[in-house]
């Protein structure tokens, strides 16, 4: 045996090692890309470098043998530089998404490809799963979320994006329909977390941290918990009956529901932190926000929220005939359609910009049309009229739209001298919502008035208190940004309750430039919607506008999703280790050595493109195989991995036996799966054993949610037994 | 009387075999006429030596075959006055004159298709020493008191590698000559092959017997023709004479002769992938270690040297390690040969001992610069070396010595520089080099080098923005670092040195967006100063765009927009009307 030391550890190694294997005996990681036992050391990735001591060049660990006394280190910062730049240069020409933008796009990284995915191959169950890692709300969100995911959606760039948030609600509503998904939950940490508010960051992240095993209570002034779900969102588009069952399921899986109690009234944060191992503060913005225009104290005129939480309380107000909305998002939409509903005859919405620059859903700014609602672009109130106290009209000035201001949108300026005058029953204010101030007197806020917590820990000046939401930081926003803090707050919260801090940040993804995307190969296939009421049904009661989806819909729907993200994500070793070092390929960012391809036969997909050139699928296919069916082409930057003789896979000697994607480290190679709609899933693997011909043979099995996706061979005898992918995974299934 | 026309590549290519064929085709006996390598004054050829009866040298240089007939009667008549123009200047013979020749002591002298040319000017009686006096362990004595080093470029102790193949376990043992000399602008080894086969056959026969190899492989490069075909005719003949093959000189001691053409890949000159390369496989480096004399040819003890390191090797042993070892300094011995090109006036092969500096190459013996334009740098070892500016032209040739300015001794090349050349643009020439002959296996070498190139191409461009040159030299430190093999390592040597001695350049190029040499074409307007254009309208004629206007004898203009800045105006000018900013 030698001795030596590695990063200050005694260690003990046969004569003759690597210094990896010594490493790899004491538990100590060094990363590697090109290395495996089953093939000679190559040394291409030079990521195993480690520095000896009174060796003036780095080793690599993959080939240089250990001797007596050496001094190892393999984290030196010399090391960790040298490994940062290889991760930089391979990223920089690692032509590959690692997860599609839908996902990247989303505020709570639901993984979007994935559940569509499984939804064209008709696994709801599997779907809902997936969904529910992310969304504990799905049937709720689905409905009502302005869906960031279909603003990066791919298919646009063919004709529409893919109805992602419809297909999420039709695969809640399938789950909601029968015993619906409980995740199981880990055992008793014996910690206790308070929540206060019952809106979807509180319900989130009670869910997520019950999972995890913490006794979690959620403290909600309102009546009923859902907090602007509930009291925020009409009836028509979010029916209360679903939010309902949704919170039932969250209760079951053992969160504690409390309502009807009000922070600074029935207790304080420290007097919760004082009860709790920790307390999470997700109070919401429950003040309609003011115009400042003159008028607005006049009787007939309502903040946007407080009308619809009225409506939605059955305390709907008198409105009257003619109703004006001022606003032009989602909200400003839900009250003018609400408007609608309640009788009014005149219905405007006025917005300074024009139909275009609306932030509010286009579905939405359309069907409010439909229901009758006019608009008044271009038109901003200068005062609200009123006789005695009560409103009667408002002025308006008339805008033009002039230079792009700081969001990119054209910056509306006031027509001098020309203004109109409507007269009016009501008015509604739907411009925003703000934190009520004085139900967190305990802690302080900042210029914007929100309560100022760590973007990407949560935490506030309070030790052990964190805050989410609406309530913080920029203020109020769309219920999936909530969501997905709440989602990274629970995990913050959970390391949190173990001793430690958690950077909730997404580490390092690789990610194509979009413009160098082609799509000119791309069948145009029409966007989906599911069926909604007719209009004049419609306007006149508050049932659900959506028909939602029908299955056979929302799979042909499913099926046009272009699958950016890569199947191997969940397996790959390359991201892995580029996720290890802080790097930043886009410092060395200039052509990519290949051509994004798609060649494939019956069971393998290569993408050179994704190639990392770390040999070991020539190497295995020659050294393990003597096969030598792939080999290394071309010189330089632009070498690349192909057939021989640049032939198609199948018309070489390769036997199918699968070893080179095996040993891919990325998802250069990949084995598809046994569905119809591939969809980038994490897999797990076990090794299995099947008769080949009376000999017992190894195999590989990945299976998800019980469905088996891959069948590998996985020795000598059933990577030579001739047999396809089919014919092995029969005999795996049978 | 003997007519010696030089036939090397460089004499073949300026068409001395047209003159040879002119000159069987006038009067003289072809008995007289004879061949020989290459005489090293690559600007002069075709160059004929005519030697008298008692020896005494007439070179005629730059030679045609209408010159057959003067040549033809000055043979005739001895009367040197038919054939003046033709006899080389004192100037020029001082070219020769002042080298100290070794490695290349045949070549130019003797012909290269005749074996008794060879031993008739003493080859092969080394190896019979060796053989017959010496004991291998001796011949590796003699070497290492010689303090010959690798010629190859990274010097290492010539002994010191046949030592360890010799102690290295197993009688199955392989001498492989490097001749796969990829170097733009180097030919050293091309001229000792064609011009001095039998001299690179007997220096390793010698090491062969020194390291107990029966296996001798010389790789050499398939862009090499001529010296495949004389190598290999050399070969032939040794075969003939028993000088290769089985029980050499009746010692007992036996070797095989085998040559294998390398299909052109600059990676194939490291060790490793050459032997990947003689293997049958891709030319892509082994991780080392283990080194060749543990596991190289077929995973035997392999020793592999250079061509020139061989070239050494028989004088050595006739003149002792001692005589080698009088000449060079401290820590480089011997003679080195440098292939000088580029804007210096005399180009060839120049060998001299080391201790000279780079002004006796490039000035004493190269006779200093071409045109009117000062000496700047000079790029030594090629893509793999560095530049050295004009004040370190006193640099003493010494591994160490060159080494210290960030370039190397190299193989040789040696391509020298004047105020036009672009700094920028030569790192951006070298690296393009490099990165296109990386074998594509390490990151660092396969992607880093493209990265720097397109770096360096963004700012001869004029798109270079701040921190281009730190993040340059940060990209630069870790290739050097992380690359697998010598190709890679090195490959950052023209950018590191360019940055160290013209940091200046690069800056102008960044920040004002102008090429100081103005050399790189879109930093660059070419403009007329009216008061200078005599309207003589060659410069309009001479425009292959049509982008210069103006009526005769009226000053003419340029259209910068229609330009595409190929300078043909600006060397038309024979007035110094056109500037170049």
């Amino acid at each position: 045996m030698v001795n030596l030391t590695i990063n200050g550890k005694a260690v003990q190694a046969p004569e003759g090692s690597t210094i990896l294997e010594a490493a790899r005996l004491a538990d100590i990681y060094i990363p590697t890309l090109c290395y495996d036992e089953a093939v000679e050391v190559y040394g291409a990735c030079g990521l195993c470098v480690v520095e000896a001591q009174g060796i003036p060049k780095l080793l690599r660990s993959c080939s240089a043998k250990v001797s007596e006394g050496m001094v190892i280190n393999t984290e030196s910062e010399r090391v960790v530089q040298s490994r940062k730049i290889a991760m930089e240069l391979l990223m920089s020409a690692h032509d590959g998404d690692c997860v599609a933008p839908c996902q990247l796009n989303c505020p709570a990284k639901t993984d979007c490809q994935g559940y569509v995915g499984l939804i064209a191959n008709g696994e709801y169950d599997a779907a809902i799963k997936l969904i529910k890692n992310k969304i504990p709300l799905p049937a709720s969100i689905g409905r009502v979320c302005p869906h960031p995911c279909e603003k990066a959606c791919r298919r646009q760039n063919v004709e529409e994006p893919i109805n992602i948030a419809q297909l999420k609600a039709f695969a809640a509503d399938m789950d909601l329909k029968s015993d619906s998904y409980l995740p199981e939950c880990k055992p008793a940490s014996g910690k206790t977390v308070a929540i206060i508010g019952g809106g979807p960051a509180g319900l989130t992240a009670a869910y997520y941290l019950t999972i995890m095993g913490h006794s979690v209570t959620v403290y909600d002034m309102m009546d009923k918990m859902g907090g602007m779900l509930r009291y925020g969102i009409p009836q028509y588009r979010l029916p209360k009956e679903v939010l309902d069952k949704e919170i039932a399921i969250i209760e079951k899986a053992g969160v504690k529901l409390v309502n009807n109690v009000k922070l600074g009234r029935d207790f304080t944060i420290k007097s919760l932190k004082e009860q709790n191992d920790a307390v999470i503060v997700a109070v919401g913005a429950w003040k309609s926000s003011s115009m400042r225009t003159p008028g607005e104290d006049l009787e007939g005129v309502y903040g946007g929220i407080d009308f619809l939480r009225a409506v939605i309380q059955g305390n709907a107000p008198a409105i009257g005939e003619k109703v004006a909305i001022c606003g032009g998002g989602n909200t400003a939409m839900d009250a003018c359609r609400t408007a609608v509903r309640l009788g009014a005859k005149e219905v405007y919405v006025i917005y300074r910009r024009t139909r275009n620059e609306m932030p509010a859903d286009k579905l939405e700014i359309d069907e409010a049309e439909e229901e009758g609602v006019t608009y008044k672009f271009l038109t901003n109130p200068l005062s609200f009229n009123g006789e005695n106290g009560k409103l009667k009209s408002v002025t308006l000035q008339l805008m033009e739209l002039g230079e792009p201001d700081a969001s990119g949108r054209r910056k509306p300026v006031p027509i001098e001298g020309k203004t109109e005058e409507i007269e009016l029953d009501s008015v509604i204010l739907a411009i925003g919502q703000k934190l009520v101030a004085e139900d967190v007197a305990e802690l302080t806020l900042n210029s914007r008035g929100n309560i100022e917590a760590d973007p990407d820990f949560f935490t506030t000046e309070i030790d052990g208190v964190f805050a989410i939401g609406d309530a913080t930081n920029r203020g109020a926003s769309i219920a999936i940004e909530a969501i997905g803090e709440a989602d990274r707050c629970a995990r913050a919260v959970d390391a949190f309750l173990n001793g430690q801090a958690l950077d909730t940040r997404v580490p390092y993804i690789s990610k194509r430039d979009e413009s160098t995307i082609d799509y000119s190969d791309r069948e145009k296939k029409e966007r989906l919607n599911p069926k909604v009421l007719a209009p004049e049904v419609r306007n006149k009661n508050f049932d659900e506008v959506s028909l939602g989806f029908t299955e056979e819909e929302a799979q042909e729907e499913a099926k046009r999703c272009l699958e950016c993200g890569c199947r191997e994500y969940f397996k790959c070793k390359l991201l892995k280790v580029a996720q290890r070092y802080d790097i930043m390929p886009e410092r060395f960012k200039g052509v990519m050595p290949q051509k994004y391809t798609h060649d494939e036969n019956a069971f393998i997909e290569r993408n050179t493109a994704k190639c990392i050139l770390c040999g070991l699928c020539v190497r295995s296919c020659r050294e393990v195989m003597n096969l030598s069916s792939i080999g290394l082409l071309g010189r330089g930057f632009t070498t690349d991995v192909s057939p021989a003789f640049s032939l198609p896979l199948d018309q070489t000697n390769c036997n199918n036996c699968g070893l080179c994607v095996q040993l891919c480290p990325t998802g250069s190679l990949t084995e598809k799966f046994a569905l119809e709609k591939q969809v980038p899933l994490n897999e797990e693997y076990t090794e299995e054993f099947v008769d080949i011909n009376g000999k017992q043979a190894s195999v590989k099995v990945s299976r998800y949610n019980g469905k088996v996706l891959r069948v590998i061979p996985n020795d000598e005898i059933s990577r030579n037994s001739g047999l396809t992918r089919d014919e092995l995974m029969a005999k795996v299934i049978k | 009387m003997r007519i010696v026309i030089g036939q090397g590549s460089c004499g073949i290519a300026a068409g001395a075999e047209k003159v040879r064929k002119a000159l069987l085709a006038a009067n003289v006996n072809p008995a007289d006429v004879s061949i020989t390598g290459c005489i090293g004054m690559c600007y002069l050829e075709p160059i004929v030596d005519i030697y008298d009866d008692d020896n005494n040298l007439t070179r005629l240089v730059k030679v045609s075959e209408n010159d057959a007939a003067a040549i033809a009667s000055f043979v005739e008549s001895g009367d040197v006055k038919a054939v003046e123009n033709l006899v080389v200047t004192d100037e020029d013979s001082e070219f020769l004159s002042k080298q100290t020749r070794i490695a290349l002591r045949n070549c130019g002298v003797i012909n290269p298709e005749q074996i008794d040319a060879y031993t008739n000017a003493g080859g092969y009686s080394a190896l019979k020493k060796a053989l017959c006096e010496l004991s291998p362990e001796e011949v590796i004595e003699i070497i290492k008191i010689s303090g010959l080093a690798g010629r190859g470029g990274a010097g290492f102790p010539t002994w010191f590698k046949w030592n360890a193949a010799r102690q290295s376990a197993g009688d199955e043992k392989y001498l492989i000559c490097n001749a796969d000399e990829g170097d733009p602008g180097a030919f050293m080894d091309r001229a000792v092959i064609e011009s001095d086969p039998h001299n690179l056959i007997e220096g390793m026969l010698i090491g062969a017997y020194a390291i107990g190899a029966k296996h001798a492989v010389v790789y050499v490069r398939a862009e090499y023709p001529l010296a495949i075909k004389r190598l290999k005719n050399a070969i032939a003949q040794a075969k003939d004479k028993g000088i290769i093959g089985e029980n050499i000189f009746g010692t007992g001691f036996s070797c095989d002769f085998m040559i294998k053409a390398g299909a052109g890949a600059f990676v194939c000159g490291e060790e490793t992938a050459l032997i990947e390369s003689l293997e049958g496989h891709r030319g892509m480096p082994r991780l080392k270690p283990p080194f060749p004399a543990q596991s190289g040819f077929w995973r035997k003890p392999s020793n592999i040297n250079n061509v020139e390191t061989f070239a050494n090797v028989a004088w050595i042993i006739n003149n002792g390690g001692e005589a080698f070892a009088a000449m060079g300094t401290e820590g480089s011995k011997g003679t080195k040969v440098f292939a000088v090109t580029g804007k210096v006036k005399r180009s060839g092969l120049v060998e001299i001992p080391m201790g000279k500096t780079l002004r006796d190459v490039i000035f004493d013996i190269g006779g200093g610069m071409k045109t009117d334009k000062p000496f700047k740098a000079v790029q030594m070892g090629g893509p793999s070396g560095g530049c050295i500016p004009s004040d370190l032209i006193d640099t003493v040739i010494d591994y160490k010595a060159l080494g210290a300015t960030g370039a190397i001794m190299g193989s040789g090349g040696m391509v020298v520089m004047d105020e036009s050349t672009c700094m920028v643009g030569m790192a951006k020439f070298f690296l393009d080099f490099t990165a296109k002959e990386s074998c594509g296996k390490c990151i660092h070498c396969r992607i880093g080098t493209k990265r720097m190139l397109e770096m360096l191409e963004r700012i001869t461009k004029g798109e270079g923005k701040e921190g281009d040159i730190e993040l340059l030299e940060e990209l630069c430190y870790s290739i050097k670092d992380g690359a697998l093999c010598g190709l890679g390592q090195t490959a950052p040597n023209p950018v590191l040195t360019t940055i160290k001695y013209f940091r200046d350049e690069y800056e102008a190029h960044i920040k004002d967006k102008k090429c100081p040499a103005g050399e790189c074409s879109d930093l660059i307007e070419y403009r007329i100063i009216a008061d200078k254009c005599k309207g003589c309208t060659l410069c309009a004629r001479n425009c292959p765009v049509n982008a210069i206007s103006g009526t005769v004898k009226n000053p003419h203009v340029i259209n910068t927009e229609k330009c595409i800045k190929c300078g043909k105006c600006y060397s038309s000018c024979r007035f110094g009307a056109i500037v170049k900013e």
